[in-house]
């Protein structure tokens, strides 16, 4: 019995052996090729979900900024007796926040997912002329 | 308006004590019923799901793996490594939402995060949490971050009061997207079910027309399960940028 391991074992080592050796490159292989799709997958999920999402992130970061400016002028008013002067002026800062919160996230959501450079839309420019 | 067909899309959001204690006091509502619901479900499933830690995970401890290296890429994508220390409470957060949404998504269910003064209180306390670490752990320069880099001198009087309102308006932003998202897509999936009763009413052609609302009503499930998912997937992206704010606050 024990001889007879001894025997096929050389023979399945040496298969084993290639088989084993590039096993590390296989598995960078299959690991790539899962990667690639599941990104492009997840983009493209991103792109879909996103008009929507970006949509409303976008508002709500305006509108939110402008409430919060109005409320704190408001309440400025309430506390200092200064009529509505504070909360015009509260309300311009918070419409000047609403438009940085904007930006911010608008730049945030390009660095997440670049638009187009000028080389990929190339060729469209050049099919237009 | 006595029609047995009335359709009331605002009933589903109504607050039902289950059990009060004393007159008008404190109640256990519907609304706490499936917090600690969810709650519950969420620790019992990551608890039994990865009990065994096996080397080779089975089905149930995958989606946990899945759910907690997805969370973490997160966190230390937006948060880097020093934001890590934060993961287990963006991972609570998530989850919570998460699983209260889709909570909402079973029919007769109630869906908690379509009230405002919840999803206000989470992102209260993200806002409470990222203020408090970020004096913490920068002392006073966290006020850096209302101080631009790079921003001449003799317009940090109008810059300044513009930082402090962006600010102070991200727990608005953060609750009122989470709870307008939900809000919203209920009351759209009950006003289209709506019709189809309404519609059915008419005899058979009525029916027939009952048709479209039917398709549509089916395809606006599937898109709320999509936001279900992505809201919370934004609530935590959203908390761990303010987090990374905390610990590297200058702009």
């Amino acid at each position: 019995m024990a001889q007879s391991r001894n025997t096929k074992r050389p023979p399945s080592g040496e298969q084993a052996g290639p088989l084993t050796s590039d096993l590390a490159a296989r598995i960078k292989r299959a690991q790539a090729a899962e990667e690639a799709p599941g990104d492009a997958e997840m983009s493209a999920a991103n792109r879909n979900l996103s008009g929507w999402n970006r949509g409303m992130r976008l508002g709500t970061e305006f509108i939110a900024a402008i409430l919060v400016g109005a409320g704190i002028g408001y309440l400025l008013d309430l506390w200092l007796k200064t009529g509505p002067w504070l909360m015009l002026v509260m309300l311009l800062v918070g419409f000047a926040a609403g438009v940085l919160n904007v930006v911010r996230s608008a730049a945030e959501m390009n660095r997440a997912a670049p638009p187009p450079t000028a080389a990929m839309r190339a060729p469209d420019d050049e099919e237009d002329e | 308006m006595a029609d047995p067909n009335k359709v009331d899309p605002i009933h589903q959001f109504q607050i039902t004590d289950i059990v009060s204690f004393g007159e008008g006091g404190i109640s256990f509502t519907n609304s706490a019923l499936f917090m600690v619901l969810s709650v519950g479900v969420i620790a019992l499933y990551l608890l039994l799901s990865t009990q065994k830690r096996s080397l080779v995970p089975n089905r149930v401890q995958l989606v946990s793996e899945m759910l907690y290296e997805f969370v973490a890429k997160m966190v230390s994508d937006s948060a880097g490594k020093a934001g890590m220390k934060f993961f287990p409470f963006v991972f609570s957060l998530f989850m919570f939402v998460l699983v209260a949404n889709m909570f909402g998504m079973i029919p007769f269910f109630f869906t908690f995060t379509s009230h405002i003064i919840i999803t206000f209180a989470l992102a209260l306390l993200v806002f409470v949490v990222v203020i408090v670490y970020g004096l913490y752990k920068n002392g006073l320069k966290f006020l850096k971050l209302f101080v631009p880099s790079g921003v001449p001198g003799y317009v940090l009087p109008i810059v300044v009061p513009i930082e402090v309102v962006s600010f102070l308006s991200r727990p608005i932003s953060l609750s009122v997207r989470l709870f307008a998202n939900i809000l919203a897509g209920h009351i759209t999936l009950k006003v289209f079910a709506g019709f189809i009763v309404t519609l059915g009413g008419l005899g058979f052609l009525g029916w027939l027309g009952a048709l479209l609302p039917l398709v549509m009503t089916v395809a606006i499930t599937a898109l709320e399960f999509l936001v279900a998912a992505l809201q919370a997937y934004v609530f935590a992206v959203l908390t761990s940028m303010y987090i990374n704010d905390a610990i590297h606050p200058s702009h």
